[in-house]
């Protein structure tokens, strides 16, 4: 029963922990299958007097394309209504229009840059970034990447914590072997081994249960959200990546606040 | 093999509990340190295996200097030698044949050569029908021949032996002396052994040191 308790203690906030960030990872795998939906649609238009030159970047966002909108397409569309001469001379004044397609969605912050930096370019008359459509929709899933970013940054830092006053126990429980095993001339990590080998499988239960509540939320996701956010929701949803992050994790975090105490106690 | 040079000690920057000792203990020797209760001879053992800090002076165990706080070289310092303990210190969750094998793990024997040895050990002290008890499961006096088995496991330069007898009855008291005495005089290693009843009938040649109000002196 003893045994029990302090196994669960110390596996309880470490899936806690993992089921954090796993919503994180879910959340960040939203927000980027979104952000790879939009980015195909979206453009920003420039008019330009002159044809626009090479643009490689802008605000540090690679330009994937710049596609010049055909001129003559532009006039077919108004010719019926004007005369040979009217025809004539908005050919000669028309300016040249074109759609930069970006590799990043970028964001509001992003967006005044790009305009900055393409204000600069001389002869460029009118940019138009179209950023009312996305946007909202983006940032709000941003806001809430962030906040899940914060929630699990809490989570871990309170996770670790709890994980070092268990490991502490542990030490004290293991207090007379590790003393004796030292006398004999053991290393203290050489004599806290079976606390090793306790939190290595605490962190293999922790990881399969959060990866099986993963795995869960991910199969009956339409049960647990509105039906219009479900297009948000990538179709395909492979696991197997965020699974082994979770594992990596699992591990990671228990090992290192156990390697850290073995620090602070051969220091002492 | 032990040399002490103006040897203090003290727990805690307190009253210096040993001062300035100054003797030397030789190879294959068999030594004991006694005094009265509180003496400090316990504690002088602690400082040869490194368990207590010097406070001031030097002391050399097998050419390790331990007023060097240097923690691998204790370990290696550590593994040359074999301890045995008043209160036993056995792994309680450990089997008597896990317990004596303890220095041959940390010495990474091999798991065969570590199990001959041990049931060698095991006869020797006459336990080989305990292999597979646990250290509650045994007497007083056959704990503390499993640790004298698991002292001379892995055939140490120097054993350190405090009060090895303080809990025992008289017959298992016999035995500890005769597995000490064998140790010493057919396997050579030096023996220091903290009692403050030195056996009548040792039938080894030995040398005492006495403790008295800090100062160690060499008794005859």
């Amino acid at each position: 029963m003893k045994h029990l308790k302090s196994f669960f203690s110390f596996t309880f906030p470490l899936v806690v922990m993992l089921l954090m960030f796993a919503i994180y990872l879910i959340v960040t795998k939203v927000v980027s299958n979104y952000k790879e939906n939009i980015i195909n649609d979206y453009a920003i238009v420039v008019i330009s007097n002159t044809p626009l030159g090479t643009i490689d970047e802008l605000a540090g966002i690679d330009v994937k394309e710049i596609v010049p909108l055909s001129r003559k397409k532009i006039i077919k569309n108004v010719q019926q209504n004007l005369s040979d001469t009217a025809i004539d001379l908005l050919e000669k004044k028309l300016p040249y229009f074109y759609k930069i397609y970006l590799d990043d969605f970028p964001t509001i912050v992003k967006l005044q840059e790009i305009r900055k930096e393409l204000k600069k370019i001389s002869n460029i008359k009118k940019i138009e970034t179209f950023s009312n459509d996305h946007n909202k929709l983006y940032s709000l899933l941003i806001l809430v990447q962030n906040i899940i970013f914060i929630l699990f940054g809490s989570v871990l830092i309170l996770s670790v914590f709890l994980l070092s006053k268990q490991i502490k126990i542990w030490f004290f429980e293991h207090n007379e072997r590790i003393t004796i095993i030292q006398l004999h001339g053991g290393s203290l990590l050489y004599s806290s081994k079976p606390i090793l080998k306790i939190i290595l499988a605490s962190s293999l239960f922790s990881s399969i249960v959060a990866s099986l509540m993963l795995f869960l939320i991910m199969t009956n996701i339409h049960m647990l959200i509105e039906p219009e956010v479900m297009t948000l929701i990538p179709t395909v949803l492979s696991m197997e990546i965020e699974i082994f992050k979770i594992f990596i994790l699992s591990v990671i975090i228990p090992v290192v606040t156990f390697f850290g105490l073995l620090v602070k106690y051969k220091l002492k | 093999m032990i040399l002490a040079k103006n040897l203090t000690l003290a727990y805690d920057n307190k009253k210096n509990i040993i001062e300035n000792a100054n003797f030397r203990i030789k190879e294959k020797e068999f030594i004991f340190i006694s005094g009265s209760s509180g003496s400090g001879k316990s504690t002088m053992l602690k400082s040869f295996y490194g368990e207590l800090a010097i406070k001031k002076g030097n002391l050399f165990v097998n050419k390790h200097d331990l007023a060097k706080k240097d923690y691998g070289k204790l370990l290696s310092l550590r593994k040359d030698l074999g301890i045995v303990f008043q209160d036993y210190k056995l792994i309680q969750d450990y089997t008597i044949e896990e317990n004596i094998m303890l220095p041959l793990k940390v010495h990474n024997y091999a798991d065969d050569v570590s199990k001959t040895q041990v049931k060698k050990l095991l006869k020797h002290v006459k336990l080989s029908h305990k292999v597979g008890a646990y250290p509650a499961e045994l007497s007083g006096g056959e704990q503390q021949r499993v640790a004298v088995a698991r002292a001379l496991a892995h055939n140490p330069s120097i054993i350190f032996a405090d009060e090895p007898t303080g809990n025992l009855d008289d017959y298992s008291s016999d035995m500890i002396w005769t597995l000490l005495k064998n140790a010493n005089e057919h396997l050579g290693i030096t023996i220091v052994v903290v009692t403050h009843r030195i056996p009548t009938d040792m039938g080894i040649k030995y040398r005492r040191f006495n403790i008295e109000e800090g100062i160690v002196y060499e008794a005859s």
